[in-house]
């Protein structure tokens, strides 16, 4: 920049670190710092502040749509099961016994390994008092950990405002920010698919000055200036890291030539969450997410098929993740925003109902199941009874994954699944 | 800040998509009272309508791999294509804005996806029910919107049966659709599904037909009353909820003024609402003084920001230089219409404004400016030209911040018009 400065550097809001980072990926080089970065330099910016090994990460897997949750863990010993539902049970003998009289589905094989291993909790009969089947309330209870009060902030974003201001922190694949990772002070980044990439030359100097904090801005204006003041700097950490071919996961087997369930979409997410977890991201909280769970028709097919790519894409994810030393450190946890009806209905499929199970899965997890599992036949206006509070589940890896008292983030909440190997 | 431009670029970018060149600056001349009034008033003919595309009834989708199938999906293609490309370039060019912006809101609110659906008829349509009762009667709309084939398919409608009732379209007719969440029962959600069994869909031409085997004649209670109720009844009873006329007013404040801050108690456009004509609701918003309170900013959807770009510079989406790159932008800003993400339509607000989206939104401006013919622009002196993207744009002010920036670039029409239109201030609408 060769002109005088008519801001100060606080008018202009770039402060520290930020700044820094601004700096050296903005203006005049904004060019190189997409296409020539080296190696040392991707040490340096993709990762200037490499998590420390041992750090424990969190992956948040979420299903959209509603995921029938009697038809993942399956009570296959229970003959109600049989009677509630014909037309989308599953033949007892094809399925993948757990215990405690539980199956998983049979496409559920790469979990089904994981759980031999005792890397996988089962919580079943998780939800919330006064179940709302509503897709969008649901969801919004379950993403903002607040099934009373309507809460502005996700439950990982009040995590995030208690953490220094990082667009790294927190990372959601897809360029639609789920309201989970939304703070009141800071809220999680975006991050496309294909990965980001920032304007080049004058325009991209241009850019960086639009996107300095003013303080003429109201809040939306503020935030339209961060979104692009964080693609910078995100731009700088990532792009590097996203042109690395992605780990390998040598010890699973290839099917035609790629992992089983390989090019799903819930897979590509996992694919760049894998690399640059290798590459050291500063990132504590991953957020992916695979849609279509509301299966009010012709289910048993149509549900085998996600489980089947929520499964593999997991197992190959952490398989991934050996090499880099880190997939000690990593708990995937997968949830969805109500379990359906026992009964079908006249479609093949099932209706919005309640309870669910949900999954943890990681070398930190001790490994069984968890919650008592509902009655198929004490129903509660013809739904499961729900057994574990979801917040009993959030407070525990709130506490040993985010290593954060949880009770500031979730209103004093004192509810605990023990479901973590003692530190 | 000036509240006379406040009000004026508010009724601008929210009760339409955007001002045209010179429309601005003669709505300042005319003031927010004209202005106003001229808002609210539609001509009776639209010189700006756009022919309509031709979509026809395909039939069902050939066999897999069977001679008709490649042919099929062609059609299938161009039509989606013509659809899209008609709907935005009616909300580019229509002289009725008003009555488009509407279409737009009850296209959130109904919202229906082609990726459920498959087939462009029955979403088009729904567009066409959309135009007809967009400032009509709210009663006669939900009324049409029950018969409507894409809202069918979309909820399950035809699996919904005496022997197996399907709550989907039952219980978003009275969450999304008509009442809002917790305004009702989980009872009243099964009673009325039950009301709403017997019609089937046929899919390519979105029929809806009544099959009296698959009805349920017993008698429903749906919000304290009790009978064997038709759909007709059935829904008219809840359009004449009070809650009705709440909600409605809810979701129009949502869209139009703020999703941040909820709507007042007592509210005007509620009791405006009371025969529920939506011209009245919405007239009563204009007239009313939110238009004029600084803290109920909106951000921009994709769409409305890409339309108010095209109307700003004189673009037509139609004549861009490609469709695929048009689908492409509005894929990645994550808004395509006639492609609602889900049920409860499109987010609002901070949304919007993630990292990603501000890498597609320079990516987009850039190759929308580089289309446009930006002699009206050459003819101004650099140092005036950020003060007449004001006016083109439709802008309030210009923060010091997006001076600086607008300053650096602008001996180049290209840079200084993208720059200002991935603005701050002009990606919210202030």
């Amino acid at each position: 920049m060769n002109e005088k400065p008519v801001f100060s550097h606080e008018q202009l809001g770039m402060k520290t670190v930020t700044r820094r980072q601004f700096l050296k990926y903005s203006g005049v080089s904004a060019a190189a710092a997409t296409s020539l970065l080296s190696v040392d330099e991707i040490a340096s910016a993709a990762i200037t502040r490499p998590l420390p090994l041992g750090t424990p990460i969190l992956v948040v897997v979420t299903l959209y749509g509603g995921n029938d949750g009697l038809n993942t863990v399956i009570p296959y010993q229970d003959p109600a099961y049989y009677t509630a539902r014909p037309g989308l049970t599953y033949k007892p003998e094809t399925l993948l016994p757990l215990s405690d009289g539980m199956a998983l589905n049979a496409s559920m094989t790469g979990i089904k390994s994981l759980w031999d291993s005792q890397k996988v909790a089962i919580i079943r009969g998780v939800g919330y008092p006064k179940p709302d089947r509503s897709h969008f309330s649901s969801m919004a209870i379950w993403q903002t950990g607040s099934p009373q009060n309507h809460l502005n902030t996700g439950w990982l974003g009040r995590w995030l405002d208690s953490q220094p201001i990082d667009p790294m922190t927190a990372i959601s694949l897809g360029s639609v920010l789920p309201p989970l990772l939304a703070g009141a002070k800071q809220s999680g980044s975006a991050l496309p698919l294909g990965g980001l990439s920032i304007p080049n030359g004058q325009i991209g100097k241009a850019c960086v000055r639009l996107s300095v904090k003013s303080q003429n801005d109201n809040p939306l204006m503020a935030a339209a200036a961060t979104s692009m003041r964080n693609l910078f700097n995100l731009s700088g950490s990532i792009t590097p890291v996203l042109a690395q071919p992605a780990p390998l996961a040598d010890d699973l087997p290839t099917v035609s030539g790629g992992n089983a369930g390989g090019d799903s979409n819930l897979s590509q997410q996992l694919n760049l969450v894998a690399k640059l977890i290798a590459a050291g991201s500063p990132t504590k909280i991953w957020s992916v997410s695979l849609g279509g769970f509301d299966t009010h028709a012709n289910e048993a097919n149509a549900q085998a098929t996600l489980l089947g790519t929520v499964s593999s894409s997991i197992t190959k994810f952490l398989s991934q993740m050996k090499a880099s030393g880190r997939s000690k450190d990593i708990t995937v946890m997968v949830y969805s925003e109500f379990g359906r009806r026992v009964k079908g209905n006249g479609s093949d499929g099932t209706d919005h109902g309640t309870a669910g199970s949900m999954f943890l899965i990681g070398d930190r997890v001790q490994g069984g199941m968890y919650g008592d599992q509902p009655s198929l036949t004490k129903l509660i206006d013809g739904d499961l009874a729900v057994t574990t509070d979801f917040r009993d589940v959030y407070s525990s890896v709130i506490d040993s994954v985010l290593q954060t008292p949880a009770e500031k983030i979730l209103n004093n909440w004192s509810g605990r699944v023990k479901a973590f190997k003692p530190v | 800040m000036d509240t006379k431009r406040l009000e004026t670029a508010r009724l601008f970018h929210r009760f339409a998509f955007g001002p045209r060149p010179g429309e601005f600056a003669q709505a300042l001349s005319d003031g927010v009272a004209k202005t106003k009034s001229k808002v609210l008033s539609q001509p009776l003919i639209d010189a700006g309508e756009v022919p309509a595309p031709v979509i026809t009834d395909l039939g069902p989708r050939p066999a897999p791999n069977s001679a008709g199938v490649v042919a099929f999906s062609q059609s299938l293609r161009f039509e989606n294509q013509q659809m899209l490309l008609w709907w935005l370039d009616q909300m580019v060019k229509s002289e009725r804005q008003l009555q488009e912006k509407l279409v737009w809101f009850w296209h959130g609110h109904w919202a229906t996806s082609i990726g459920k659906v498959n087939y462009s008829l029955p979403m088009y349509n729904q567009n066409k029910t959309f135009r007809k009762y967009a400032l009509g009667n709210f009663s006669d709309f939900a009324q049409a919107m029950f018969s409507d084939g894409a809202l069918q398919i979309w909820l399950d409608g035809g699996d919904n049966n005496v022997k197996a009732p399907n709550e989907n379209l039952s219980r978003e007719m009275m969450e999304l659709f008509v009442l809002g969440v917790n305004r009702y029962t989980e009872t009243d959600v099964k009673e009325l599904a039950r009301a709403f069994t017997g019609y089937q869909v046929t899919r390519s031409a979105g029929v809806v037909t009544y099959n009296e085997k698959r009805r349920d004649t017993k008698a429903v209670t749906v919000l304290g009353k009790t009978g064997v109720l038709s759909p007709e009844q059935a829904i008219a009873h809840l359009v004449s909820q009070p809650d009705c006329g709440k909600f409605i007013a809810e979701r129009i404040w949502f869209r139009f003024i703020s999703s941040a801050t909820a709507l007042p108690d007592n509210h005007a456009m509620i009791s405006a609402f009371n025969k529920r004509e939506v011209s009245q609701l919405v007239s009563t918003l204009v007239n009313g003084a939110d238009l004029a309170d600084p803290n109920y900013s909106i951000v921009k959807q994709p769409v409305e920001w890409f339309v108010g770009v095209c109307r700003a510079l004189s673009l037509t989406p139609s004549k861009l230089d490609s469709y695929s790159k048009l689908y492409g932008y509005l894929s990645k800003m994550s808004q395509i219409p006639f492609e609602p993400p889900n049920v409860g339509g499109w987010p609002a607000d901070e949304s919007w404004l993630s990292s990603a989206s501000a890498q597609f939104r320079v990516a987009f401006a850039t190759w929308l400016v580089g289309q446009a013919d930006l002699s009206s622009i050459t003819a101004i002196a650099p140092a005036q030209r950020s003060a007449y993207l004001l006016d083109l744009l439709g802008v309030v002010e210009w923060t010091p911040r997006t001076m600086f920036a607008l300053r650096d670039v602008r001996d180049s029409e290209v840079k200084l018009l993208i720059l200002a239109i991935c603005s701050p201030e002009y990606v919210v609408s202030v």
